[in-house]
């Protein structure tokens, strides 16, 4: 089991960066898994992460001008991480203006992702930082766990407004109620509510457009097409999980969506260029 | 004792109360013939400060002859008087210092931008000297550098870190922090800075050793360094003895006097492990990062994966990664449940009670109570060269 | 504009309607007075008085004039009811409530009388929020009897000047101390604390001061904690005017400029603290 991945490009380093502190204001413990082409970080539902579940996506080509793995065998050529993305997140951030940085699997005195560093100095000499980040290798017979999660039979697709006003509309929220009803239909509208003792809110979005879901979508035969245009499929969530994506986000996606499985699933999904972001909040009764 | 400050030199006596703050509660100042002394030291007197600003600092400045008077007070009440420091040197024109020892008081008045004047009348108790015992001059390691690279250095630490360990060679410096006991060790983070001698304006070394200090200190005297552009020089010998960190222009100096944690067992494994006092050039060495070991212990263990919410057994003691990964393994996974549950509280803690008395490790450093040479004051008891109890001494004499 | 058409033929039925293309200008100057829950909204023809109180010691008002608003439409007299201003405040910035120039939000609020929430309905780059705040019903305000021809000692400041204090006063003093005089220290302003005082002086002649008018030498303290929150008011404003009448209340006057340069006012009445005797 060996990794080892160059990146020079300081645009590259940044963009990684950012990636990883996304992760890192979503949960405090996730999976990284590592495959000759991408790199993913997930979390999978559990009662302790508020039954929240992520699934994020990289293509290493768009990252690392060098990269290198051996996964446990050439037919599961893997490499499955526990790690604490905050500790990376602030590995990368302390060298964004390296001239090159290396990120490599070692053996320390536990395993460890290792961040090292050049940092340009006026001396002839460079000056070298090294973070090692403590990780847990997860053996082989765990894996199972951490597979893409499934497109869920979604009620309603719909894109989301500029996730800037959403977060404005929902930080709000949060000030006024604990939970918050996300409602969407198959004509591009979507509804924010709360209703407390003291006040209701709703912010009416429209036109915001349904994606096309191919044949490739879950649902069977599409129950999209026989759903009356105008009727809201809804979730009740814990305003903090919303909040807590919408905060995280360090880069506007290029494209932002949410399906909506009546009263069971909020599936949130941004793609931005190589980046993919799924977050599977829970709904609530 | 009477004296003005005027100009930026308003903003670098402010600078140098609020570094001062880092160290402990209690100013002490103490106005000598040589100039105004400002001074701190932390609860557990492991930590110890002092600026001496030198007559020409000042636009005036008289003492009485009757060169004894020195007192203390609360440093935050002192930061208070400064407390718009952005803005300082915009709005504040001149500064009087005025002891009036009839009265008990320590007047600043500011005479500010738009005919503003604001006086402070602070309140004081009478103190016993405070002086460190220290000889920067014989220390064997001697380092100076630019306040920036120090910043840029301890920027690659989180700020709730503690202390970092500093090692030099003949050509290199290594910062890393410092992890308390072996068992945390397994989760934390680990960062080193390696830092060639030629960043350096000097770089000294006579004895390759390595000592163990709080970075809170030296973010303080950052501050100030970076604050008045000065460069910051380093004295330290071996673990145990004092690290001084030290500032200095043709009117001003200051000392930061900071105990090391005395040589301990984890330092050494540290060391070996880190390879610090020799450490081989950073390798490309890929194929040598070999994880199997690990993986093989894991598959055929009975270890409770992430997921799997299995009753935590106890860690086995005295194992070693080499030796036994599987127990080592299985022991990071307990520690990573605990930290995920005592994570915030831990945060929160750190930054409330960050000023809590230093590991008990540290070594107090030996303060005597120093008596001035020709001293004709007799209401300090003369009990000089002593481990300070000051506080209870004091109680005394407060009002 | 959507909401200028949205409800039109509702209108009748609503006792009271006011429109702003920037709800900022509604909610900087309720920011101004935010520091309990509950605010008097008092609507006449002239506009709108918010009025928040402390304790019956401290009272403050926002006065917003009809003009202020684009269209204020009010079928009685006076309209008067309470509501939470922290709820009403987070409504009001439900899109951020960005400065940005070319963003705003637009408002348009409405009262259907006794009984009804307040509705509100704020509209930002097409995206339509509607907000319904239940009311309460209104207690009296305190008269603080505050006559101008009683004012013995009067002071106006450019804001700029009396930031600086505000913001360096030492909260460990239970008063904030004012000393207003015809001779030195003019206007002064003083705390006593945990580790001694202080004193705040401003000449007459600063080029801070815009008009002294002092009479006599008069020393009132007031609670610190009633005051402190008047330093929003303060932040916001470019003019401040400090009275004190002959039995020692404060009067305090903000002067507010909004975004588009027009005037509101917010005032301030406190109590002298009862334990001092006059000097």
């Amino acid at each position: 089991m060996k990794f080892r991945g160059k990146i020079v490009d300081v645009a590259c380093l940044n963009h990684f960066s950012r990636v990883v502190t996304t992760i890192s204001k979503l949960t405090k413990m996730c999976v990284l898994r590592l495959t000759p082409d991408n790199l993913f970080f997930v979390l999978s539902g559990k009662v302790g992460n508020g039954g929240v579940s992520m699934w994020c996506e990289l293509s290493q080509a768009n990252f690392f001008d060098e990269y290198q793995m051996e996964g446990v065998s050439s037919e599961d050529n893997e490499i499955c991480l526990e790690v604490t993305p905050e500790n990376i997140s602030r590995a990368l951030k302390t060298v964004q203006n390296a001239k090159a940085v290396k990120v490599k699997l070692t053996k320390k005195h536990c395993p460890c992702l290792t961040v090292i560093a050049e940092l340009p100095t006026l001396s002839s000499i460079n000056r070298v930082v090294t973070h090692d980040v403590p990780v847990d290798v997860i053996p082989q017979r765990l894996w199972h766990e951490f597979k893409e999660p499934d497109m869920p039979d979604f009620d309603v697709s719909i894109y989301l407004p500029p996730l800037k006003t959403m977060k404005n509309v929902v930080d709000r929220m949060k000030n006024l109620s604990n939970f918050l009803v996300i409602e969407a239909n198959l004509n591009g509208e979507m509804n924010l509510k709360i209703e407390t003792d003291l006040v209701s809110v709703t912010t009416h979005f429209k036109d915001l457009g349904n994606p096309p879901w191919g044949d490739d979508a879950s649902q069977d035969a599409g129950p999209s097409q026989s759903r009356d245009p105008d009727t809201m499929a809804e979730a009740r969530v814990d305003i903090r999980r919303l909040q807590q994506f919408l905060m995280g986000q360090q880069v506007t996606p290029s494209r932002a969506m949410c399906n909506i499985v009546h009263q069971r699933v909020l599936h949130l999904i941004l793609l931005h260029e190589d980046v993919s972001l799924q977050y599977f909040i829970p709904a609530v009764a | 004792m009477h004296c003005v400050v005027t100009g930026g030199n308003v903003k670098v006596l402010a600078k140098a109360i609020h570094s001062l703050s880092r160290i402990g509660d209690e100013l002490y100042v103490e106005p000598q013939e040589d100039g105004l002394a400002l001074r701190s030291v932390n609860s557990s007197r492991s930590a110890y400060a002092c600026f001496l600003f030198a007559p020409l600092f000042f636009s005036r400045y008289s003492v009485p002859n009757r060169n004894n008077f020195r007192c203390k007070m609360a440093i935050k009440s002192v930061q208070a008087v400064f407390r718009s420091l952005a803005s300082l040197e915009k709005t504040v024109e001149k500064c009087h210092i005025e002891l009036d020892e009839q009265k008990n008081r320590l007047t600043f008045t500011l005479h500010c931008k738009h005919g503003l004047l604001k006086t402070h009348n602070l309140s004081f108790q009478d103190s016993e000297s405070l002086q460190a015992v220290f000889d920067k001059d014989s220390c064997s390691n001697v380092f100076r550098a630019q306040p920036r690279l120090l910043v840029d250095t301890v920027m690659h630490f989180p700020p709730s870190l503690e202390e970092v360990t500093v090692s030099v060679s003949d050509e290199r410096m290594w910062v890393r922090n410092h992890v308390e006991e072996e068992a945390e060790q397994s989760k934390a983070m680990l960062t080193e800075l390696c830092l060639a001698s030629d960043e350096f304006d000097h770089f000294a070394i006579q004895a390759h050793s390595s000592v163990t200090f709080c970075l809170k200190e030296l973010r303080g005297l950052l501050v100030f360094a970076e604050s008045t552009g000065l460069p910051v020089s380093i004295y330290f010998d071996e673990p145990g003895s004092p690290v001084v960190l030290s500032v200095t222009d043709s009117v001003l100096e200051g000392n930061f006097v900071l105990a090391t944690l005395t040589d301990d067992p984890g330092l050494r494994k540290n060391s070996s492990r880190r390879g610090h006092t020799q450490p081989p050039p950073p390798p490309d060495d890929f194929m040598n990062d070999d994880m199997d070991s690990y993986l093989i212990a894991m598959d055929t263990s009975i270890v409770p994966g992430p997921s799997t919410a299995g009753p935590p057994t106890p860690p086995l003691a005295g194992s070693t990664c080499s030796k036994r990964p599987v127990a080592t393994n299985h022991r990071t996974r307990i520690h990573s449940e605990e930290e995920e549950e005592g994570e915030e509280e831990g945060d929160s803690e750190k930054a409330e009670d960050s000023d809590r008395p230093p590991n008990k490790k540290f070594r107090s450093l030996f303060f005597g109570s120093v008596l001035p040479p020709s001293s004709q004051m007799n209401t300090q008891p003369v009990v000089s060269q002593e481990v300070l109890a000051s506080d209870s001494e004091d109680d005394s004499q407060d009002e | 504009m959507p909401l200028s058409t949205q409800s039109q033929g509702d209108d009748e039925q609503y006792v009271l309607v006011a429109c702003s293309d920037n709800a900022r200008n509604l909610s900087n100057i309720l920011k101004a007075i935010s520091f309990k829950d509950h605010a008097i909204f008092t609507a006449t023809p002239n506009g709108l008085r918010v009025t928040v109180e402390d304790s019956k010691c401290l009272q403050a008002n926002a006065f917003i004039q009809a003009d202020i608003f684009q269209e204020f439409t009010i079928r009685e007299d006076s309209v008067t009811f309470q509501i939470n201003l922290t709820v009403l405040l987070d409504c009001l910035n439900i899109f951020g409530g960005s400065a940005l120039p070319g963003i705003s939000t637009v408002l348009r609020m409405c009262y259907k009388g006794y009984g009804y929430p307040l509705t509100l309905f704020l509209e930002e780059g097409g995206v339509v929020t509607v907000c319904k705040i239940n009311t309460q019903e209104p207690e009296e305000p305190v008269d603080f009897e505050f006559c101008s021809t009683n004012v013995t000692n009067k002071v106006i400041l450019q804001s700029e000047g009396l930031k600086e204090a505000f913001s360096e006063l030492d909260l460990t003093s239970e008063v904030l101390q004012i000393t207003m005089s015809p001779s030195q220290p003019y206007f002064r302003l003083s705390t006593f604390g945990n580790s001694g005082n202080a004193h705040y002086d401003y000449s007459k002649d600063s080029d801070m001061m815009e008009l002294f008018q002092c009479t006599k030498t008069q020393t009132n303290r007031y609670k610190m904690s009633l005051l402190k929150p008047s330093t929003k008011a303060l932040a916001l404003s470019c003019k401040v005017s400090v009275r004190t009448d002959n039995r020692g209340f404060l009067s305090l006057q903000y002067l507010v400029r909004n975004d588009d340069g027009q005037i509101c006012f917010v005032e301030y009445y406190c109590c002298p603290d009862e334990d001092v005797e006059e000097e």
